[in-house]
């Protein structure tokens, strides 16, 4: 080849280990707060703990998917980042384990499994074929299975490609991610029916499975663009990632956030629109008194300003900038959560409105804790690119 | 230089991407201004090598964008809550969320459809055909397999032979002089031409045959004359359906109409003295009503007390009084069957008064004839 | 620089000379038609000859003609706009979305389906025209200023429809449009100015191309301009589909109150209008021998955005299917029932066998590399997304909320006829189009062939060049 080989695309380097310490630190201080939060007002706490669950969830998801994504449409860019899409799909593993204090107060927060509540509705007791304890746990744990097969199908060959150099893994990988992509649509939709859908089980919306999935992939994009740019920044990875791969990745961070937005105005706009009881008491619940500053803020928050910072190409490419942005768009989803499963709360004990406490400020602490300790974790003795991929080289050449 | 030819520029054709990235950089460093590459597609890189800004018109879509979106709006507003508010489906006056499907349509048709005609009027400043640069060989390469680049004669560095020189040292397959075409130049658009005038004459005979046809032919005929022609039957119309050639048919023999049983006797008096009898009772109610149809039907030629001195007196005929005995002694059918046929000159009351109300006339008739001989008795 | 095995194919096939390029793309244009062409416009004259019969006896005779009546007063009119309408979308997709995606395989067949766009929507919007039963007042319809304050219904989908449609068909025009002037200059360029014949061409398209001078400093502008489109473009086209969608979705009608109609109208657009890019593209390349720009690759890429789409499609129909249970209530269960064991079944089976079984053959690449093949896969799609419209919107209307009202909508022959005229004016125009204007995009095929662009000096000079 040419004498390019005697360029340094990467140096291995291993994450600081006061990223993982850090992230513990943060665990706990977010446990003690969510304790507290146990001990004073349980269901609440409760309430905020599903919030922490299918953040990290969203971003595990996404993350596999955009692994997957990036084999089936055979992509140059995103293969310097592949590695640490790769480490936060780890993130699963992490996430049966936030579901156990949940256990607690299971009953009380899924209505339908409290057999008063539900003789009294008949659409609820309708619904009773599936939202049953037992079909509930079957379904919810074989997607998690099936979860974890595709990490190890997918990140798990990656991580062995980079000792191997086997170059047919790619086209490997991509079968199995042409298989992964239906198995993902019908577990993100099951997984947000089941957990945030559920949690008023009167009502019902097609889409939402979809508007879940917009947001999650968000959620990924923003963790991946903020991770990828403080490491690169710190010489953790190699030195040819350019302005023009993170274009890419603040060009689909504006395009999620379009279509984030589509999805969940076509939601409104429907259901507003024919005004059926059944279908409005939703957002209705989320209209009232305190929610309905909360629902406005939404908007801006999740789309008006996301669009008008990332909408200039400039913005779209300059590392600082995106980095900003990028947290303020992890935020954005978890505020997201925040308005999805809330109001439940508010409904089921007849509070004021949209609490804000120490119990809510577990919520961030606890995820973020959760993520640096996986991604300490999980990047340890591994490279933090795929340098085993055969397009390592020309995707770090890579240029719009 | 060409007698009487005004140089525009020198121009110079490459073979390939390379050489004319190469020769933008170096005209650029050689501090030459008013110079332009032409290549047959966009080379990339060649921005940065001329150094050119990057395009406004980026900005331009965005604020036009902004001001489709406040349009749409203000359209929506001053029809839907200003001009005829209307509740519709129990929506708000302003329901927002129904009004942003076609906000965003307006935003987008402007942004894009204002940008590109600024982007052509503004900075491309087409159309113009007739630049020095077209129909030229250099042109016709640059349109097709090859890369150009004309330094402008106007550009304060250019000279004629160094330009050419220049060019050469570079590499460029071909180097050649750009003309301003004198034909183009010194062209005076005379309003009379004859082609214009023949086509405006054409174009103003066409439009004015087709408005002559169109509201004074075409709108009277078949479909597109606002139906004034419809299939079905009208009354008072003839029609080629129906045998006898009336649109009208007559009611189906032995119905009568609703709420209408025809009047049996109209033949004979004497039959219906016989057969007809006042069904009703003599009780206020039908009294009361018969004095009021009495008052208003029978009282301007009877009068108001049947004595026939009415208020019609000399105009027409007067009736013989209602109180004589031979009116006295017929039976309340003979009655009925006057009022219904009539009788020499008094017309036929059937249209006016509904059976039950001609028995309750009648009753009032016998009330008044009481009245008017009375007996010792009647006055207690 | 790169290693083979991540080696692309060729976007543009061999290596060809950009004069070649210019050749090939032309030729139709120069070439008086042969009788294949002929032929086939004799097919397609046919077909909107009868569609004209049909639509003239509606107009002289009236609507009364057509099928529709009280309960299902939306038949075949709606079904074919929302048809056609959806046919355009695949154009857009390719050129702007794709573009925006940048991926390079698209310039092969970015102006095919970009004019397949336009006159898609052009043979959709015939219907809304015609369905009034007087089109010759539609002007009525328009917002104008009157003594009565009569305003349009800002608040109908209907209306949002009318805004939605013209945008879409004015800004794919230009985008469409601004695509062509640099090959209109590029036709200008080759003609001298000796015969008659030829000074008129070059005429026409002297003004055609607004006197293009293919100068960077324009071509700066241009490329931004296309970026701007592109990206306005893409938007418009999610939005298109979503409003018609909302015709059905912001109804009662229990089958058409969901959710998730705007994704799975957009997702079903794209799906049928790719099938139908891939049966005119594949007839195109082989008669007007663009085989090497028009390449197998690109065909397979295609066929897979269509089980990509295609599986979308089932995704909804799996999501309505299980909310109807789910939601509890009779009437919208018994919908979803009625459609697969109701009346209507065999369109029900029609579509569910052509849109979700069909596409899944794609799986097996020598399937979907096998010409033939895909031929036939393309058009049952274009059959079953004709019938999914069919059953959305007739079967809710057939037997909704009071069994009273049942009845079963059957077409007349005047709808029917109509159908087949709307097929014959979408491919008379296609044919002249690959006739008058070139159906590649010359401009845009030459910046990608191999050797069109400067070499990059790799990694050791990227801080270097300051990308």
């Amino acid at each position: 080849m040419s004498n390019a080989q005697d360029l340094i695309l990467y140096e291995k380097k291993a994450i600081p280990s006061k990223i993982p310490l850090i992230g513990l630190a943060l665990l706990a201080i977010g446990g003690g707060l969510a304790g507290y939060g146990f001990s004073t007002d349980s269901i609440r706490a409760s309430y905020s703990l599903i919030i922490v669950f299918m953040t990290l969830f969203s971003v595990g998801f996404g993350a596999l998917f955009l692994v997957a994504l990036e084999y089936i449409v055979n992509a140059d860019w995103s293969v310097p980042f592949r590695r640490i899409t790769e480490i936060l799909a780890g993130v699963l593993f992490i996430v049966p384990l936030v579901a156990i204090p949940l256990l607690i107060n299971l009953d009380e927060i899924f209505t339908w499994l409290n057999p008063e509540l539900v003789n009294a509705d008949k659409y609820v007791k309708g619904k009773t074929p599936y939202l049953n304890e037992s079909f509930f746990m079957i379904r919810n744990i074989a997607i998690f299975v099936i979860m974890i097969i595709f990490y190890f199908l997918l990140a798990g060959r990656s991580f062995k490609q980079d000792v191997t150099k086997n170059p047919k893994s790619r086209k490997t990988s991509a079968k199995l991610s042409a298989i992964f992509m239906p198995l993902f649509a019908i577990s993100i939709t099951v997984v947000a029916m089941d957990w945030l859908m559920s949690l008023e089980p009167k009502w019902f919306s097609t889409i939402f499975g979809v508007y879940y999935f917009a947001g999650s992939v968000l959620a990924t994009l923003s963790v991946l663009t903020f991770v990828v740019i403080s490491l690169k920044d710190n010489g953790y990875l190699s030195k040819y990632i350019n302005e023009d791969h993170y274009y890419n990745l603040g060009g689909l961070m504006f395009a999620f956030t379009n279509f984030w937005a589509y999805i969940a105005f076509s939601q409104f706009l429907l259901i507003w629109y024919a005004n059926i009881p059944d279908e409005t008491l939703w957002y209705v619940d989320r209209g009232d008194g305190g929610w309905f500053i909360m629902s406005i803020a939404l908007i801006f928050i999740r789309f008006g300003i996301p669009y008008l910072a990332l909408v200039t190409r400039p913005s779209k490419s300059n590392p600082f900038r995106l980095k900003i942005i990028s947290v303020w768009v992890f935020l954005a989803h978890i505020f997201d959560l925040y308005w999805v499963i809330m109001p439940e709360y508010t409904k089921r004990t007849g509070a004021e409105g949209p609490v804000f406490g120490l119990t809510e400020l577990s919520v961030p602490l606890l995820i973020v804790g959760v993520l640096m300790l996986v991604i300490g974790l999980m990047s340890k003795n591994k490279n933090l690119m795929t340098v085993g991929d055969p397009k390592f080289k020309s995707s770090l050449e890579f240029h719009l | 230089m060409e007698n009487n030819k005004i140089l525009h520029s020198m121009s110079a054709i490459f073979t390939s991407p390379d050489d004319i990235m190469k020769a933008a950089k170096e005209i650029v460093k050689a501090g030459y201004t008013k110079f332009d590459i032409h290549t047959p597609y966009p080379v990339h890189g060649m921005d940065g090598a001329m150094k050119l800004k990057r395009s406004p018109l980026g900005y331009f879509a965005f604020a036009l964008g902004a001001v489709g979106a406040m349009l749409a709006l203000l359209l929506m507003w001053s029809t839907m809550v200003e001009s005829y508010p209307n509740n519709i489906g129990g929506k708000p006056l302003f329901p927002l969320p129904a009004f942003i499907p076609v906000t965003f349509e307006v935003t987008v048709l402007l942004a894009s459809v204002a940008t590109v005609v600024s982007m052509i009027v503004i900075f491309f400043r087409f159309p113009n055909n007739s630049h020095p640069l077209h129909d030229t060989p250099y042109m016709k390469k640059v349109s097709s397999d090859k890369y150009g680049a004309v330094i402008e004669s106007d550009d304060p560095n250019f000279d004629f032979d160094n330009v050419k020189e220049f060019f050469t040292g570079l590499g460029a397959e071909t180097v050649e002089p750009i003309y301003f075409d004198n034909d183009e130049l010194n062209v005076k658009h005379n309003i009379f031409e004859p082609k214009f005038i023949t086509g405006l004459t054409i174009i103003a005979i066409t439009v004015s045959a087709l408005t002559y046809f169109t509201l004074n032919k075409l709108i009277f005929m078949e479909p597109f004359n606002w139906m004034m022609t419809q299939q079905k039957l009208s009354a008072q119309s003839p029609s080629n359906f129906f045998k006898d050639g009336f649109s009208m048919r007559e009611p189906v023999s032995g119905t009568v109409a609703k709420n209408n049983m025809p009047y049996l006797y109209s033949d004979s008096v004497d039959l219906a003295e016989q057969v007809m009898v006042n069904p009703l009772d003599v009780d206020d109610k039908n009294l009361n009503v018969g004095k009021v149809k009495y008052n208003t039907y029978c009282s301007p030629c009877h009068d108001y007390n049947g004595n026939g001195q009415a208020r019609l007196n000399g105009q027409f005929p007067n009736p013989p009084s209602l109180h004589t005995d031979k009116v006295r002694n017929w039976k309340d059918g003979r009655i009925f069957h006057i009022i219904t046929v009539g009788q020499n000159t008094m017309p036929a009351y059937a249209q006016q008064l509904s059976d039950e109300e001609r028995w309750q006339i009648i009753t009032y008739i016998r009330a008044l004839q009481r009245a008017m001989n009375a007996t010792e008795e009647d006055m207690k | 620089m790169s290693i083979e095995l991540t080696h692309e194919p060729s976007v543009i096939e061999g290596r060809p000379a950009l004069k070649t390029i210019d050749a090939s793309i032309i030729k139709p244009m120069n070439n008086l038609p042969d009788k294949r062409f002929w032929a086939a416009m004799g097919l397609t004259l046919t077909m909107l000859g009868i569609g004209a019969l049909a639509l003239g006896m509606s107009f002289y005779r009236g609507l009364g003609l057509w099928g529709v009546n009280n309960p299902v007063g939306w038949g075949f009119a709606i079904i074919n706009f929302v048809f056609w309408v959806g046919i355009g979308h695949a154009g857009t997709l390719i050129s702007a979305i794709l573009f925006l995606f940048r991926q390079k395989w698209r310039t092969g067949i970015a102006r095919f389906a970009e004019g397949m766009t336009i006159f898609a929507v052009m043979t959709a919007g015939i219907f809304p025209l015609i369905h009034v039963g007087r089109p010759w007042l539609a002007g009525y319809l328009f917002p104008y200023p009157n003594q009565h304050s009569l305003w349009v219904n800002f608040t109908s989908p209907l209306l949002w429809d009318v805004f939605a449609v013209s945008t879409y068909f004015t800004v794919s025009f230009v985008f469409w449009y601004i695509g062509l002037i640099p090959d209109f200059a590029t036709m200008r360029d080759r003609l001298a100015n000796s015969t008659m014949v030829e000074k008129v061409k070059k005429t026409v398209y002297s003004v055609l191309s607004l006197g293009w001078r293919f100068s960077n400093r324009h071509w700066s502008h241009y490329e931004m301009m296309y970026l701007v489109l592109a990206g306005f473009a893409t938007p418009l086209v999610l939005s298109v589909h979503t409003i018609v969608s909302f015709d059905f979705a912001v109804s009662i009608m229990p089958g058409w109150h969901t959710t998730i109609f705007p994704p799975y109208f957009v997702a079903g657009a794209v799906f049928s209008g790719f099938a139908m890019v891939q049966n005119a593209l594949i007839i195109i390349r082989k008669v007007y021998d663009l085989e090497y720009i028009i390449t197998l690759d690109t065909l397979e890429k295609m066929n897979k955005i269509i089980i990509l789409t295609g599986l979308m499609v089932g995704y909804a129909y799996g999501m309505e299917f299980f909310i109807a249970w789910y939601s509890g209530h009779e009437v919208e269960s018994f919908a979803f029932v009625n459609r697969a064991f109701g009346p209507y079944a065999w369109a029900y089976w029609i579509m569910v066998s052509c849109n979700v079984i069909a596409p899944q053959f794609f799986w097996i690449k020598k399937l979907r590399t096998n010409i033939p093949f895909m031929f036939i896969i393309a058009v049952l799609v274009n059959v079953g997304m004709w019938f999914e419209r069919f059953v959305i919107t007739v079967t809710s209307l057939s037997r909704d909320y009071l069994p009273s009202s049942w009845a079963y909508y059957v077409p007349t022959i005047y709808d029917i006829g109509i159908l087949i005229g709307s097929f014959g004016w979408f491919f008379t125009l296609l044919l002249i189009f690959t006739r008058t204007m070139p159906v590649v995009s010359i401009a845009e095929v030459k910046a990608v062939v191999d050797g069109s662009q400067p070499t990059h000096h790799g990694l050791e000079h990227h801080s270097e060049e300051g990308h």
